[in-house]
């Protein structure tokens, strides 16, 4: 048994390596920049998308804030698209917050798609600001907290890339060239994954909310979806982690199958039954209800929350989605004092 | 006029042609309809909309997914494209309400519109379509141009589905009247309560039952005033 006298670095990166941490980690693999955060600088927040050092600032505010054991970048879905020639709508002039989206996709149909990958891939896009973020953040605070970065799963790509209607049925009617598609899109991901990693960060996760239960049947999940994460997964270094939210009670087994160091689930799974079905060593990760809970709750609502998912086995307390950015500052403290209190181990 | 064995006969096999999304029997079903001088309208809702509610049953008991559900509706819109202009403008087809949809700004993802759009258009609604990554404030704006009875919005992500709260408010402040549903994966039946919407639809489905739910309360409420 490892104890509290590990800083956040140390409590993430000995999870993955096998350790039991006491008390658990509280980490994500996804964005947590809050408004406080931006609030101290007096940024919107279309403007951290854009340049590295307001990135980096941002994502290192929730732990300089609020002890949170990351930091992560980017905070947007749309990176790896744009990377790839689609069009990015930041919402530049919005002052409420609105992630950017993908305005101009590579085509309508999954049949007249030609993914071209950019040569310099890290040139591409934002890619450049991504990487600068990871380098800040690893000087910065690099001893002491563990930096994240995060992909998109290839089948969540592919809907950004084109339209996702005709995905889903191709997936269905068509699923060779699905699959063709899904080919160059596991080339660009594990190559982004090789990029952030190679700028420093500690631990990559792969985010295929795209294949969720909610959307496609288990059995579509294991014939199209999971020998591409499997491919992905194998050839990114680790540790890693696949994420995927909503529904994921029929394919979490699959998850574990995957190839990843640790699943993490959201707020939908039965993470009791989960931790049943996928044995008492696989590390999963999870599954605080980032609006439900952590927005809307009171702190008395988180802490009960943090006690029942420790309760239900989870290894570290990971919010099921990107930290919603209005989060109440009371809650945040809520959450880091609950886990660290009751997080003794499982 | 066909015997009701006959034309119970072609509805099944409407249905049956969504459920399997099945486009040639659709297309095949819907001509046999025609000809016999089955009632175009009838046709389309006892015979198509009845099979998408069997989709929507699949759906809700997780024997259909999303895949499944998009081919039955282009099973469902060959049938309808067939049936549509044959419909007789009459006391049956009168328009039921009118409804202002979209995705809120902020959300690019339209499937779960698009369906709830063609379950409205089948049952004879007159449809507003905003579209996608739509600025709340339009949805005000085109409500109270076209006095529609209902304004839908649609979210699919945790991140986009605040934008509904916003408009909900919008939309009360400017007619307290005006019927809203909310829908989408990150949306449940507690949060529809909590921001005041009036209906909360899980599917395309259940969202024309809500409806239409909706359209009679409102029915109900005017012919008491």
């Amino acid at each position: 048994m490892v104890s509290g006298r590990l800083n956040s670095r140390e409590r993430v990166l000995g999870l993955f390596q096998g350790q039991e941490i006491d008390p658990i980690p509280v980490f994500s693999g996804m964005g947590n920049v809050t408004v406080h955060g931006l609030e101290e600088h007096g940024w919107r927040f279309p403007e951290i998308h854009l340049d590295g050092y307001k990135m980096a600032t941002a994502a290192a505010s929730t732990p300089r804030l609020f002890g949170f054991d990351c930091a992560v970048v980017p905070f947007d879905m749309g990176v790896e698209a744009e990377a790839l020639g689609c069009e990015v709508n930041y919402y530049a002039h919005h002052t409420d917050i609105l992630y950017p989206t993908i305005s101009g996709k590579l085509a309508d149909k999954v049949e007249d798609l030609n993914v071209r990958v950019p040569e310099d891939l890290g040139g591409a896009g934002r890619v450049p600001v991504v990487t600068e973020a990871i380098r800040l953040l690893k000087e910065d605070l690099g001893d002491e907290v563990a930096i994240g970065a995060w992909v998109l799963g290839p089948f969540t790509l592919g809907g950004q890339i084109v339209d996702l209607d005709d995905l889903l049925k191709m997936s269905f009617k068509k699923p060779d060239l699905v699959n063709s598609v899904l080919e160059d899109l596991d080339r660009v991901l594990v190559a982004l994954a090789g990029i952030y990693k190679e700028a420093g960060a500690d631990y990559l996760t792969v985010r295929e909310m795209g294949a969720t239960g909610d959307v496609i049947s288990p059995r579509l999940f294991g014939s199209l979806i999971r020998p591409h994460l499997e491919r992905v997964l194998a050839s990114i270094e680790s540790p890693k982690i696949l994420h995927i939210c909503g529904d994921t009670n029929a394919i979490v087994e699959q998850m574990a199958q995957c190839g990843a160091d640790a699943i993490s689930v959201d707020q939908k799974n039965e993470l009791a039954a989960s931790r049943a079905k996928i044995g008492p060593d696989a590390i999963i990760l999870g599954n605080l209800d980032p609006y439900g809970v952590l927005v809307e709750g009171r702190p008395e609502d988180v802490e009960r929350s943090v006690r029942e998912i420790i309760a239900s086995g989870a290894d570290a307390i990971w919010p099921g989605c990107d930290i919603w950015p209005t989060v109440p500052a009371e809650n945040m403290e809520m959450l880091m004092t609950a886990a660290r209190k009751f997080g003794g181990g499982r | 006029m066909v015997s009701e064995e006959r034309d119970s006969e072609i509805m099944a096999r409407l249905q049956k042609g969504v459920i399997e999304f099945d486009e040639d029997l659709v297309r095949e079903a819907s001509h046999e309809a025609l000809e016999e001088g089955v009632d175009a309208y009838h046709a389309i809702m006892d015979g198509l909309a009845a099979g998408m509610d069997v989709v929507g049953e699949l759906f809700s008991s997780k024997e259909y997914f999303v895949p499944e559900v998009l081919m039955c509706a282009d099973a469902l819109n060959v049938g309808s494209d067939i049936l549509r202009p044959h419909v007789v403008r009459g006391e049956k087809s009168r328009v039921v309400g009118e409804v202002v949809i979209g995705t809120v700004e902020g959300d690019v993802h339209d499937i779960g519109k698009n369906l709830v759009k063609m379950m409205f258009e089948i049952a004879g609604f007159t449809v507003h379509d905003l579209g996608r990554d739509v600025p709340l404030d339009q949805f005000v704006e085109e409500q109270t141009r076209t006095d529609s009875d209902i304004v839908c919005l649609s979210a699919m992500m945790t991140t986009t589905m605040l934008g509904m709260k916003t408009a909900i408010e919008k939309l009360k402040a400017k007619n307290p009247d005006v019927k809203i549903m909310i829908g989408g994966a990150p949306v449940s039946a507690e949060i529809a309560a909590k921001w005041g919407a009036d209906g909360y639809a899980p599917d395309a489905p259940n969202a024309l039952q809500e409806a239409l739910n909706m359209i009679k309360g409102l029915r109900e409420l005017e012919s008491q005033g």
